[in-house]
């Protein structure tokens, strides 16, 4: 599998709602290359080129970061202040997608430096919807620095 | 001789005269004396009778002496039998006293107990009351996952295999699909309600007409098949937690326009009154209205008295009315008659207060 020019970063360890989330993208028309990996310990080595990911070039980063909040051995808090607190990969937007609607943990994000926080509704209709939005948002309507 | 003689006589005669009258003198004197002690003796002799008759007193007066002293000595007996008593009592009361003390002692022993108990069961209580608050939390925060994933799969053999599930097996698929769309809500709902427990209410004074109006605008109803008509009264300001507040009037209001929905105008009241140091608000409508025997069902959470065909609803918003009125210390009720409608009522603390 070729780890180059992947646009969408997916941080998801439930299975369920990765295939959800992917088919809703999918169904939605984005066909940019997105690489799921299932927990943040993964994500780290993904972003920073460790482990199964030394051939990834640093250079390449991500358009967008898809983030669970509650995910085992590396939490997406963990995740979000490690790629928030570094120089050159704050840059990249963090959408954290989860279904925790707790005000401690929206805070939390925030005063990390998530760009947004959406809880995952439960009704398929709705989760659809916030996912199409998204990625509508983030990819076509929102312009990062360059 | 003879000159003598009578001379001697004379004298001798003289003497005799003398003594005589001497004798005469004396038997006078004697007859006085005689006389004197007869008196004398009549008078020892009253004595006499007045000894005896003080003698007869004196022995009644010992008589009553001896009597006196036997009763003193009887009374002194009671007495020294009385001190007795009272050196016991006396003890009985250092004992009592001892034992009243102990007593009390035991009391302030038991109270601070009790006391270092109830600080111990508050707390505890307080601990249990946060791990329910977590354990529904987690709870419902874990179902919404499954639910999330039954939802989503169902939904995609809908679109995905149509072509190979027949009608009946769609309409099943339909029913999974608002089945654990309806489960979703429930937990939402689930979650707001523990959610409210939780938040911190802060009071300050809210301009009641001014958050009547923005709900007014928030809430839009234009699609409705009757639109509904309000009349809204003079709304006196009142301390509340605003946002929370704001969820009292959306739930009441949202419900007065609900129940109202198979009548053919919707009307809904809203206005005030001001009772001592309350402010009473209420919405009224002329909906379904309900049976008041049911009324200690009316705020329980997810307590309905409608079914889903007539009123769609979990059954959680009057409890969420309940619970935040009942946080800032206020009271909520309701008055309604079948298909006539309903009025909701909720005080709040006036401003003056």
């Amino acid at each position: 599998m070729s780890y180059h020019n992947v646009e969408i970063l997916f941080v998801e360890d439930s299975t369920d709602d990765a295939a959800l989330t992917i088919r809703a993208l999918k169904k939605s028309g984005f066909t940019n290359k997105l690489h799921h990996v299932i927990n943040g310990a993964e994500a780290l080595d993904f972003i920073y080129c460790k482990g199964d990911y030394t051939s990834r070039s640093d250079q390449d980063f991500p358009k967008l970061i898809l983030l669970d909040l509650k995910m085992p051995k590396v939490s997406g808090l963990q995740v979000l202040e490690k790629i928030k607190s570094d120089p050159v990969l704050k840059f990249i937007p963090i959408v954290m997608l989860t279904s925790s609607n707790e005000s401690p943990d929206i805070e939390k994000c925030f005063e990390l430096g998530a760009n947004s926080y959406i809880v995952k509704p439960v009704d398929s209709d709705n989760f659809f919807n916030a996912v199409k939005e998204i990625g509508l948002y983030w990819m076509v309507l929102n312009q990062p620095p360059q | 001789m003879k000159k003598n003689d009578s001379d001697e006589l004379i004298i001798a005669n003289r003497q005799i005269a003398f003594q005589h009258q001497e004798k005469e003198n004396r038997a006078a004197e004697l007859i006085i004396a005689n006389k004197e002690l007869v008196f004398q003796n009549e008078e020892k002799e009253n004595r006499a009778a007045e000894l005896v008759i003080a003698n007869k007193e004196l022995i009644f007066q010992n008589e009553e002496k001896e009597k006196r002293a036997q009763e003193l000595i009887i009374a002194n007996k009671e007495l020294a039998f009385q001190n007795k008593e009272k050196e016991k009592r006396a003890q009985e009361l250092i004992i009592a006293n001892r034992e009243l003390k102990n007593a009390e002692d035991d009391i302030r022993k038991l109270n601070d107990e009790l006391e270092q108990k109830v600080i111990q069961r508050t707390a505890q209580l307080e601990s249990v009351n946060k791990e329910l608050e977590s354990f529904s939390y987690s709870v419902s925060h874990d179902l919404r996952a499954p639910i999330r994933a039954i939802n989503g799969y169902t939904r995609i053999l809908v679109e995905d295999y149509s072509d190979k599930i027949d009608s009946d097996g769609i309409k099943i698929l339909q029913s999974i699909i608002n089945n654990s769309k309806k489960m979703g809500e429930l937990i939402d709902d689930l979650l707001a309600f523990s959610k409210l427990g939780r938040k911190q209410v802060t009071l300050s004074e809210i301009d009641m007409t001014g958050l009547l109006q923005l709900i007014r605008e928030e809430l839009s109803f234009e699609d409705y098949e009757n639109v509904p008509e309000f009349k809204i009264g003079i709304l006196p300001n009142a301390k509340g937690d605003k946002s929370l507040i704001k969820q009292v009037w959306i739930n009441l209001i949202s419900n007065a326009v609900k129940y109202s929905k198979h009548k053919v105008k919707t009307n809904i009241e809203i206005g005030a009154y001001k009772k001592n140091n309350l402010v009473i608000y209420y919405v009224k409508d002329g909906g379904a209205g309900f049976d008041m025997q049911y009324y200690d069902k009316l705020f329980g959470v997810f307590q309905r008295l409608h079914s889903q065909e007539e009123f769609e609803g979990t059954g959680i918003g009057l409890a969420i009315v309940q619970k935040i009125v009942n946080r800032h210390n206020g009271t909520v009720w309701a008055e309604s008659t079948l298909n006539e409608g309903s009025c909701f009522y909720f005080s709040l603390l006036s401003v003056n207060h």
